[in-house]
């Protein structure tokens, strides 16, 4: 990107800084308290560990910095394409992650009420025992219906091995993971509209529209580091002036939920100019002239635009001329939570727009690449024939088979319309009671069940719903399984182990190898109790045989630990090489000798002509989806009437977004991160507050259907009138978490429960709500 | 023996303070936002929603500027504060007597009280953890996601910096005072 002018009246006084900013003035006034402190590196050459980070989603590569058994510095892995190089302010912090003093430390197992905090410790066996005895119980009641447990994750790496064990071991058909209250939407109108989710070429592109996504703040690898350092022009649409905002060439303010309507509008200039590649359209696109009818007979002219967006329609005009004249134009297709009602459309038609202009499978547009296979390690999967099907996908149109719909479960759950009852629920490192809307309903449901195990390293809000917790190590405790990334730059990367695991915790496959062995014979005798295929083979090949060759050993994954289980697998599909470079550096990629560093520690990783820009793939454009038809819902991107931003004058949107220093609410308590945003702020319009009386840190109520909250304000002319943003990660209820406990205020506390059909994702941007100063 | 600087090119800076994160851990700075080496100041866009000029609003990272010419030096009556051997203003905590005249007289705001050490501290450029190791990056260098800084020495005519010196416009934070900071803004 390019920079517009030259900055000359430049604050260069902290102090003035520090009194001219909220969040920071804040904490001039009062010091944490924290027992850790950080220590100070010595001037001794260590050899360090290579490992990937886990404080977000990106897994970075980092080398740990150990000294006499003490991490004391986390620095960047410079060999890992998808990372540049560089660790971000979480990664950083990740030492206070590994030594926060609130950490779960050991076993726990209830002995107050459902979210009051009390517990007694347990060791591991009668953890494993507990959870015996009620699994037993409830599988036995429910006849063997294996799906009465649901079981769910929020963390990338180990899910698929999380699957395996509850999934296919257990025999459950009840997964939940955070797709359906993040991006579904997006990865599924991708795949429905041109075969594949792809991956969004950034360093690539000449000219990059962005809807909504906040890469400088919220970061992903590599793509807000290529934003930086690629010449494209960057425009952002935003209602919010983010960090992303100012970094633009262009920022266009727009009112929440209407970036359809600029799309549309973009499509419609580029069908009246003719704009669009003739070429690309010709030999891709299916059903392009019902788009092309269906877009200019509605009239979504530029001027319509503006009345629905806010943004200039000569500027729309101008946008779209350029985007389509640009050598390698990308509308940047977004990731997380799902704004409104029209999202699926949304991202579709941002699809649409980028195969109009030829940018699919070819350099800066959306390519489908070469992702490195992994072999999958094979098990032996058991038959129930009494386990149920999923629910949650009743009602909506394609939904993720594999993570399916949050709100549609917890609903049907809920209100007891499930076609059969969910008794228990194993949550790993999933915060429940913080990261979908409407708190009170996730509460809830969870009271509802007869047994609910956590498996994470703090105590969570949804921990202290648990009744029994498995404290599980963090990652710079573990080696995890090797992992493939990207499409464009493929590379393989591993987690190895830093130190040993701190307190009683254990890695999720010590977890699941101990639950294993305890479970597995235990819940075979229900099965064998009602089953009649089961009973059949007992009595033909006798129990044991029964067992091993029906694969009920759910432990059967980890007769190796890990690190063997890694040996195994790379060394036999990769060789020796490729395995030792995973070990020493962490990461292994085909041209890694050719590595060349291109100015100041920032790499070039493949040599250009050998990345995959442009694969030998066959696939269609799909203008059209009949099955949305048939469902009753619009086949192309279309705008309702209902989509407009159309509020009373004491009404107000809330939008949601994070700080760069959070990851959802996994960092709260991190007490590096907590100096920089104690408590989250309300942004209000300053307009809107002057009329309302609202000042800096003032504290106000902010009431929608579902509940209210109380928040301090933060007017500044940075976000549109009548709308409001809440920081999300704050306002954590668990006790035990005492750097973020009652810090702030949580949004999904007041987002309504509403979610859209097409892939049940929860809609985040659809709350209306009033405020009044306290 | 060399003769370290930094130079900035501030408008890569996306205020992420991974930077500042990085310099406490790196250098044992204690927790709590007012205990820094570093930070990231600026100016929000003025306007309203929403015609904002965004051409007012920008991000400066910051820290200890390394005068050639330290009015910190100058004023420190026990020699606490003194240039070691690369030329970077150093504070020895045996002789610092806490009497905050280094404090005063800076004029970027870089200087800190460390309560453990009982020192006003300030940055070193990492000269007695990642330097004293033989590394040749700065913690915070090392880190930035868009690589805002580029560290090494000035008398070295084949070091990347003085390569950015020669070839990018660039200007010094409050030139005027004759401190001769040896950190460089690139415009
Ligand atoms: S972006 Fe930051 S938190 Fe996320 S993986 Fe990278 S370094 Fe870690
Ligand atoms: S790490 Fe780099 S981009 Fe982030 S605040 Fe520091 S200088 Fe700016
Ligand atoms: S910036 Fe301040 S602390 Fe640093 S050398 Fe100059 S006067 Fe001393």
């Amino acid at each position: 990107m390019c920079y517009n002018t030259h900055m000359n009246i430049i604050e260069t006084s902290r102090r003035k800084f520090l009194q001219g900013s909220v969040s920071l003035c804040i904490y001039a006034t009062s010091a944490l308290s924290s027992p850790w402190q950080t220590t100070k590196t010595s001037n001794k050459k260590t050899t360090d560990t290579p490992y990937l980070c886990n404080m977000c989603r990106n897994k970075c590569a980092g080398y740990a910095r150990v000294e006499n058994g003490l991490i004391t510095k986390l620095n960047p892995n410079h060999n890992f394409p998808k990372s540049r190089n560089m660790l971000c302010p979480k990664g950083n912090a990740g030492i206070q992650a590994i030594y926060d003093e609130d950490r779960l430390k050991y076993p726990l197992i209830r002995i107050g009420n459902r979210g009051d905090g009390q517990y007694k410790r347990a060791t591991w066996d009668e953890a494993y025992e507990y959870i015996k005895e009620k699994l037993v119980k409830i599988i036995d009641e429910q006849k063997d219906n294996r799906s009465t447990i649901a079981y769910c994750n929020g963390e990338g790496f180990n899910k698929d091995e999380y699957i395996k064990f509850f999934g296919s071991k257990l025999g459950s058909a009840n997964f939940l993971d955070e797709g359906s209250i993040c991006l579904n939407t997006k990865l599924g109108a991708t795949q429905l509209t041109i075969g594949d989710v792809g991956e969004m070429d950034v360093a690539g592109s000449d000219y990059m529209i962005i809807s909504g996504a906040n890469r400088y703040e919220s970061l992903i690898t590599p793509d807000s580091v290529d934003m930086i350092h690629s010449k494209q022009k960057l425009v952002v649409l935003d209602p919010r002036c983010t960090v992303t905002a100012i970094k633009a060439d262009e920022y266009l303010p727009l009112y929440p939920g209407t970036d359809l309507a600029f799309c549309l509008s973009m499509m419609y200039i580029a069908f009246k100019e003719e704009l669009y590649d003739k070429k690309y359209v010709n030999e891709q696109f299916d059903d392009f002239e019902k788009l092309k009818a269906h877009i200019l007979s509605q009239k979504y002219t530029p001027e319509w635009a503006e009345s629905k967006t806010h943004i200039p329609s000569q500027k729309i005009e101008k946008i779209t001329r350029e985007f389509f004249a640009a050598s390698n134009p990308l509308y940047y297709l977004g990731r997380r939570s799902v704004w409104s009602q029209n999202d699926f459309q949304l991202r579709r038609a941002m699809v649409l727009i980028n195969a109009l202009a030829g940018s699919v499978n070819r350099k800066g547009g959306i390519i489908f690449g070469q992702p490195i296979k992994l072999n999958d390690e094979e098990i032996n999967e058991p038959l129930y024939n009494n386990a149920e099907g999923r629910f949650d996908l009743d009602g909506i149109v394609y939904g993720s088979q594999k993570g399916g719909s949050w709100l549609n479960f917890r609903e049907k759950v809920v209100s007891k319309t499930a076609p059969y009852p969910v008794k228990a629920m194993f949550i790993r490192k999933h915060n429940l009671m913080q990261n979908m809307p409407n708190i009170a309903k996730t509460k809830k449901m969870l009271e509802m069940m007869d047994l609910v195990v956590v498996l994470d390293t703090m105590p969570s809000d949804t921990a202290m719903m648990a009744d029994v917790i498995l404290p599980e190590c963090t990652y710079l405790e573990r080696e995890d399984m090797v992992v493939s990334f990207n499409r464009l730059e493929p590379s393989l990367a591993l987690r190895n182990q830093v130190i040993e695991s701190l307190y009683e915790s254990r890695s999720m496959q010590d977890i699941l190898k101990g639950l294993g062995k305890k479970l597995s014979v235990p819940l075979f005798h229900v099965s064998a109790k009602y089953d009649e295929d089961l009973q059949d083979s007992i009595k033909e090949d006798g129990l044991h045989k029964a067992f091993v060759e029906g694969g009920y050993d759910m432990a059967e994954l980890y007769g190796y630990n890990t690190t063997q289980r890694n040996k195994r697998l790379i060394t036999k599909q990769f060789g020796k090489e490729v395995y030792n470079s995973l070990k020493e550096k962490g990461v292994w990629y085909p041209y890694m000798d050719e590595q060349k560093e291109l100015f100041n520690d920032f790499y070039e990783y493949y040599p250009p002509e050998k990345r995959f820009y442009t694969i030998d793939k066959k696939y269609r454009v799909n203008a059209y989806l009949k099955k949305l038809e048939k469902a009753g819902f619009d086949a192309m991107p279309t705008w309702h009437k209902y989509y407009d931003f159309n509020l009373h004058e004491d009404e107000f949107r809330v939008i949601t977004g994070r700080y760069v220093t959070t990851t959802q609410s996994a960092t709260a308590n991190n007490v590096m991160l907590k100096d920089f945003e104690k408590e989250n702020y309300l942004w209000i319009n300053n307009n809107n507050a002057k009329r309302l009386g609202i000042k800096t840190g003032d504290s106000v109520v902010v009431m929608s259907s579902v509940s209210s909250i109380v928040i301090k304000a933060n007017p500044t002319n940075k976000i549109a009138p009548n709308v409001l943003w809440i920081p999300h990660g704050f306002g954590i209820d668990s006790q035990e978490m005492t750097n973020a406990y009652a810090k702030g205020a949580s949004d999904n506390m007041i987002i309504e429960d509403k979610f859209e059909k097409i892939y049940g994702c929860a809609t985040m941007h659809e709350t209306n709500v009033t405020l009044r100063k306290l | 023996m060399a003769r370290y600087g930094m130079a900035l090119d501030y408008k890569n800076c996306i205020n992420c303070k991974a930077c500042e994160v990085a310099c406490k851990e790196e250098n044992g700075v204690e927790l709590g936002a007012e205990k820094h080496r570093i930070w990231v100041g600026g100016n929000n866009p003025e306007g309203a929603w929403p015609l904002l000029d965004m051409a007012s609003a920008s991000f400066l990272p910051s820290q200890c500027q390394q005068c050639d010419d330290a009015p910190c030096q100058e004023v420190c009556p026990t020699h606490a504060t003194y240039y070691d051997e690369n030329g970077v203003v150093r504070v020895d905590a045996d002789k610092c007597i806490l009497c905050s005249y280094c404090m005063n007289a800076c004029p970027y705001d870089a200087r800190y009280v460390d309560e453990r050490t009982m020192t006003v501290d300030k940055c070193t450029f990492c000269s007695d953890t990642r330097l004293a190791r033989g590394e040749t990056t700065t913690a915070c260098q090392n880190t930035c996601p868009t690589k805002v800084r580029t560290f090494g020495d000035l008398d070295d005519p084949e070091s990347e910096i003085s390569e950015l010196l020669r070839t990018r416009d660039h200007f010094s934070l409050k030139a005027h005072l004759g401190t001769k900071p040896k950190l460089f803004y690139l415009t």
